[in-house]
């Protein structure tokens, strides 16, 4: 309790109009011998808003939410990635990363830590690699393989970044089984839609009728792909704070080709 | 009966975004699907005046049928 109060003490002194630099965090987690991630947590405990949040404009007590929450990513290619990316910078603090495939070329157009670098890498690995990166504090978890049971009932929010509909179908009879909200989304060329399937709701059901053929590998154009990924992102973040959305209710069907961006009830 | 029916995504391409269809009455919508040389496998939603249907849905005059491809690429 001690030094609980000196390590408040340290961070109280070191905060400037109520942020705490990356600097600061560094000395803090070395000198009190603990993890950048308990200082986050502290200082988010005690209003202080890590540097890195500054710009989110979400209250510490808002920004603590996202800490505490654990999203589950299944699908880190185009989609997955990106929306991945962007929960490590709101600042989610437990990403559970799901994909069975290393990078190859064709995923170079789209995806977002694909490079020529990364290439024949598993994509958990380097998108965990690259998260920790913009984002210190994270835990993540990675499965290099299919999606489980456990990999849904283990978060409380499901993110769509798969590109079977098959597998769409079996995620989200495992949503509904586990009462987590299904944050879908899904591309082709210039064209995407995105929803949220709460355990009620039937929205895969209804955007892929059974009868429908899975396609092998559509064509994505990255814009199409980074936009629908940030919706993603955006619905994640709302639910986790609480925020209404539309899209727990309808569906957005977004063609960037006529720029229409339409909703429709589900 | 008169129908408005409204492509979405490609199924535009070669085709139209909108366009008023006279059809005999009891059409059904796997009809009008057919008729747009569309493979039913390739469907996604269908609806009728913002509702969700099926193939075999009747159509009614004036109804406003939507049709989309399925999107399943991530």
């Amino acid at each position: 309790m001690a030094e609980e109060r000196e390590l408040l003490q340290f961070l109280q002194e070191r905060t400037k109009d109520g942020s705490l630099s990356l600097v600061d965090q560094r000395d803090a987690a070395r000198q009190f011998n603990c993890s950048l991630r308990d200082i986050e947590e502290t200082a988010l405990n005690h209003s202080i808003l890590p540097g890195r949040y500054q710009r989110n404009g979400l209250s510490p007590a808002r920004q603590l939410l996202l800490f505490h929450a654990k999203v589950a990513i299944i699908g880190c290619g185009g989609l997955g990635g990106r929306v991945a990316d962007l929960l490590a910078r709101l600042g989610v603090g437990c990403l559970c990363l799901t994909d069975p495939d290393i990078f190859s070329e064709s995923n170079l157009n789209r995806q977002n830590f694909c490079t020529t670098e990364t290439l024949g890498q598993y994509k958990v690995e380097v998108v965990a690699q690259e998260l920790r990166k913009i984002n210190p504090i994270l835990n993540i978890e990675t499965t290099k393989g299919r999606f489980t049971e456990t990999s849904v009932s283990a978060a409380y929010l499901i993110v769509d970044g798969l590109d079977s509909i098959e597998d769409r179908h079996h995620l989200s009879r495992l949503c509904r089984k586990h009462s987590r909200p299904l944050i879908h989304a899904a591309v082709n060329n210039w064209y995407g839609q995105v929803g949220v399937e709460q355990f009620d709701t039937q929205l895969i059901t209804q955007l892929f009728p059974i009868q429908v053929r899975s396609f092998q590998a559509p064509q994505v154009l990255p814009p199409t792909v980074a936009l629908l990924a940030a919706m993603q992102a955006a619905e994640v973040c709302k639910l986790i704070l609480g925020q209404n959305s539309p899209l727990t209710s309808t569906w957005l069907h977004c063609d960037l080709l006529n720029c229409e961006y339409t909703l429709f009830e589900s | 009966m008169q129908v408005q029916v409204k492509l979405f995504a490609f199924f535009r391409e070669g085709r139209f975004k909108e366009e008023g269809r006279e059809l005999t009455d009891n059409t059904i919508v796997g009809q009008v699907v057919d008729d747009l040389d569309i493979d039913r496998e390739e469907v996604g939603v269908l609806m009728i005046n913002s509702r969700h249907c099926q193939f075999d849905t009747v159509l009614r005059d004036n109804d406003i049928l939507a049709i989309f491809p399925v999107i399943g690429g991530g």
